[in-house]
């Protein structure tokens, strides 16, 4: 599934950074529990608690993240589509296997894709959302925020990476 | 699922205070996400994570009627952690009982001499 992805601007938040390190780290970045413990939450926010990711369609996306507090929270969902060092997807509208999720949330879906340019990486993450309702909640909440910090983090730490 | 999978789901579910907290509220009888939500100071879509690890681990079912989402403990789930930790217990107690069994037998070996 290489095709391009239009995007909704109503719908859907992107957010593109250039990392000077190759796809092959941003995938390690992105995909091992050890390294999403460094940047997934925002430090002055908390911590991720626990991570677990197979990364493979159909496989577990798991994060608890905890906030200052101690209180923690889980980010579940499944993944979708694994093609190493150039695209992820997964979704929280599913549970892992596929099983079909049931809740009253704002699910997204979670498009990642990354592309060598020179000796460094196009990094581009999509959040698609279910409606407009859904997006003006998640730009409105800490969400957008905690991604855009979460993103400064993970391009900080791939450096730390080389 | 194998057995060790599911396992691990339940005690994932139960590993975390605000679910188990859920689970005993749950246990009084079935409740909507609102009303499971309020002891809590938490955002709703925070909340609503921990009610799909619950469900997830089939710990809980749901049902919608309308607009109202309704919450109810699965109890089937429940024997997987308690059948897991009664095993433990078995094996445990066996051992006291054979310790005690030995050190009785000592007792009267010493007496006899």
């Amino acid at each position: 599934m290489t095709e391009q992805l239009t995007i909704n601007p109503k719908l859907d938040f992107v957010i593109e950074r250039f990392i000077d390190a190759p796809a092959r780290l941003v995938w390690d970045a992105l995909t091992k529990p050890e390294h999403l413990k460094e940047w997934y939450m925002p430090k002055a926010w908390g911590r991720v608690a626990r991570a677990e990711m197979d990364v493979r369609p159909g496989g577990i996306f798991s994060i608890d993240i905890a906030t200052g507090d101690g209180r923690e929270v889980p980010n579940l969902g499944c993944f979708l589509d694994v093609i190493p060092m150039e695209r992820l997807v997964w979704t929280s509208m599913l549970f892992p296997g596929y099983r079909p999720a049931v809740f009253d949330d704002i699910p997204i879906t979670a498009i990642v894709t990354m592309e060598s340019v020179g000796s460094g990486t196009r990094y581009v993450f999509t959040a698609l959302h279910r409606d407009e309702a859904d997006f003006e909640k998640n730009m409105e909440s800490g969400w957008r925020k905690g991604t855009e910090i979460a993103t400064d983090q993970l391009v900080e730490h791939v450096m730390s990476m080389k | 699922m194998a057995q060790a999978a599911v396992a691990d789901d339940v005690f994932y579910a139960l590993s975390n205070s605000t679910r188990r907290k859920v689970l005993e509220q749950l246990s009084a009888g079935p409740a909507t996400v609102s009303e499971l939500a309020a002891p809590f100071d938490m955002k709703l879509p925070s909340f609503v994570q921990h009610l799909s690890v619950l469900e997830q681990s089939r710990l809980v079912k749901s049902k919608k009627r309308g607009r109202v989402r309704t919450y109810e403990i699965a109890p089937e789930r429940f024997k997987v952690a308690e059948d897991w930790l009664a095993a433990r217990r078995r094996l445990w107690e066996a051992r006291f009982d054979r310790f005690d069994a030995y050190v009785k037998q000592l007792k009267e070996k010493e007496s006899e001499s």
